[in-house]
């Protein structure tokens, strides 16, 4: 019987997706600065949000190797909209998916994959990043509900969202074990959101702090079981690596394509730049940086589809991939040369979005720690 | 309203290059896609069953590799998809391949309309609609930019003139060609991709026994027009820069323009007026 490759199938569609509604006007949308609302719907009609979700149960049927392609399509054409779709279909819906009643489902989880509601995900707090055993935003058990008092930040599409799924402390004493997500919808009395951070790059992707003052959510709201919190974070981390790693690779190949075609266009000394052996070299290590890039982050995305633990890969991919970015971004500026410098021309733009990757996810301070102890260290 | 689409799978490129020895579209590096024009057909066939209920059948003849505009048809609202695949329908002239989809569509069976986009991007004849029209004996309306009504038996459309356009109310089961006016296309479902794809997909491949048709029939064989060559024209363009005052350049491009030919006409447009074969 023949079919056609659904990886193959997605990822042309997506490509035409990102070549007309966002390639040309990236530039445009970027300087502007706003959550990209029009997009956002657009790609939720489009059923993207839903690409991890079975198809019975409201997404679109899909798995990890195809969230990641749509991933790297969209961040080839503006990251901070890819990063908002990552958030949508990954971090900022799978715990209502998981542990929500069919009550929440209806909602919130099932408006989401529309794109009619704005999700998010609220981990990091000024006094715990890296450290969430350290999360102090409390969620105090009353006769019907919990109460939640506590501050997170950096909360990516924080300003704009429809509701939270937020870490929360319900056993201080306990540490890890006393950490449960809780949703949080944005219309709960004394849940307030700061102003948005003005961000060096994925300007469009809004981030705030979100303060929460004797928030009473029903008892229902905790999704999963009680002290669950931080295994069920685990249990999507190695997804939430791989997803960032293709993130980077969508960056790699905007620069490493835009690059080509100014080495092709710009002439100095009689022949165009392409013809230059160090500016060949600088193509040629963006380029094996992007092959092994590939071969890692769908490594790891293919055994997230099999059930195979994999943090260590993802962990790898995420490191390598958004570090090649980092290179990639830094290589496009001096291939352009001054251009590279000027806000009129992709590269800036590149090189200051790159920089989102490097913390989602886990820094690569972290990353490395952990690397090496697997490694045998 | 049940409704039967003509698409057809084309090199990524309306610019695709001869290999200049033997004529043969250079193919390398050349993806495939659905042929603009007929995204569009597909389009106002979903905003109609989106209307009016009904079902949707894409049609296409290509090589295997073609399952995969059937497989976008389907992501993007089509019911069902036929691909029309076998070795014998190869090489076909535009009789061929509108006889051939002629058969395939009687084999459909029931329909209230068949939807195709004007002209293919690689071939530029804008045949197949209308032969396919003139074999079932259907009416046809071609370079339709506007579907206004679909009511009692009949569809009232806008088609596009050079000067303007022209209303015209007709009898279904009619054939409708539609240019890229007509919408504006949706990107398809994500979800409904990944079913095109699985083994439960409802695409099925027909060959030339399945339509009922003798191979001498269809393709090369049955083809009533044969293609002794194929050549890129010698292209270049001589360009001349004219100097002077405004006025100096405007009398010398007028000048040139008559010599060649090429007139002003009254809407201001500049036409082409072929004389003996002076202008090629």
């Amino acid at each position: 019987m023949i079919r056609s490759n659904a990886e193959n199938l997605i990822r042309k569609s997506m490509a035409r997706f990102v070549d007309n509604e966002l390639v040309p006007k990236a530039q445009e949308i970027d300087e502007k600065g706003e959550f990209p609302r029009e997009l956002f719907e657009q790609l939720g009609r489009m059923g993207v949000f839903g690409i991890r979700y079975p198809k019975a149960k409201g997404g679109s049927g899909g798995n990890c190797v195809l969230f990641c392609t749509v991933c790297e399509e969209l961040a080839r054409g503006l990251m901070s909209l890819a990063a908002i779709s990552a958030m949508q279909s990954l971090m900022g819906t799978n715990f209502l998916f998981r542990f929500g009643s069919e009550e929440i489902k209806e909602k919130y989880f099932h408006p989401a994959m529309r794109g009619e509601k704005v999700a998010c995900f609220c981990l990091t707090e000024p006094e715990a990043g890296s450290d969430l055993g350290n999360a102090s935003t409390l969620a105090v058990r009353t006769e019907n509900g919990f109460l939640i008092n506590g501050m997170k930040t950096w909360v990516t599409n924080g300003p704009v969202a429809d509701f939270y799924t937020v870490l929360c402390q319900t056993n201080p004493e306990k540490k890890f074990k006393g950490l449960n997500f809780f949703l949080v919808p944005a219309d709960t009395p004394g849940l307030s959101r700061g102003k948005p951070f003005d961000l060096l790059g994925t300007r469009n992707t809004k981030i705030c702090e979100i303060a929460f003052k004797d928030c009473f959510v029903p008892l229902d709201h905790m999704l999963g079981g009680e002290g669950q919190g931080m295994t069920n974070l685990l249990s999507i981390l190695a997804e939430i690596r791989t997803m960032t790693a293709a993130l980077a690779i969508g960056l790699q190949r905007a620069a490493l394509g835009d690059c080509i075609r100014y080495a092709h266009e710009r002439a100095q000394f009689g022949k165009t730049i392409a013809n230059y052996q160090l500016i060949q070299a600088k193509i040629a290590n963006m380029a094996v940086d992007l092959e092994a890039s590939r071969l890692l982050t769908y490594k790891a995305a293919r055994m997230v589809d099999d059930n195979i633990p994999c943090l260590t890969e993802a962990s790898m991919a995420k490191y390598f991939a958004t570090e090649a970015a980092c290179r990639a971004a830094d290589q496009a500026t001096r291939i352009f040369g001054a251009y590279g410098y000027s806000m009129e021309y992709s590269p800036q733009r590149y090189y200051r979005d790159n920089r989102f990757l490097l913390y989602g996810g886990g820094t690569h301070e972290i990353l490395q720690t952990n690397i090496a102890k697997w490694a045998g260290l | 309203m049940d409704i039967v689409v003509l698409i057809k799978q084309v090199p990524d490129s309306s610019e695709v290059k001869l290999d200049p020895k033997t004529g043969h579209l250079l193919r390398e590096g050349i993806g495939a896609i659905m042929n603009p024009d007929d995204r569009h057909a597909l389009e106002a066939a979903v905003r109609l069953k989106e209307a009016h209920g009904g079902r949707i059948v894409v049609l296409s003849m290509g090589p295997a590799q073609a399952i995969d505009v059937v497989s976008e048809a389907i992501g993007m609202g089509a019911d069902e998809a036929v691909l029309l695949s076998d070795s014998a329908f190869a090489g076909a002239d535009t009789w061929a391949t509108s006889s051939t989809l002629g058969k395939a569509i009687e084999k459909i069976g029931k329909y209230d309309l068949i939807i195709c986009g004007r002209q293919a991007i690689d071939g530029d004849t804008a045949q197949i609609g209308p032969q396919v029209a003139e074999y079932l004996g259907l009416p046809q309306v071609t370079y339709v930019f506007d579907i206004e009504a679909v009511t009692d038996g009949t569809v009232v459309v806008k088609k596009r003139l050079e000067d303007g356009y022209e209303k015209v109310q007709c009898d279904l089961p009619a054939l409708l060609t539609v240019i890229a006016e007509v919408n504006r296309t949706r990107y398809p479902a994500i979800g409904n991709l990944i079913d095109a794809c699985g083994e439960q997909a409802p695409i099925t491949i027909w060959n030339a026994a399945d339509i009922g048709v003798m191979t001498c029939d269809v393709g090369l064989a049955g083809s009533l027009t044969h293609v002794i060559r194929t050549f890129a024209p010698k292209g270049g363009r001589q360009t001349q820069m004219l100097e002077g005052d405004t006025g100096t350049v405007v009398r010398t491009l007028l000048e040139k323009l008559r010599e060649n030919h090429l007139v002003l006409t009254d809407s201001g447009v500049l036409s082409a007026e072929c004389r003996e074969g002076k202008l090629s």
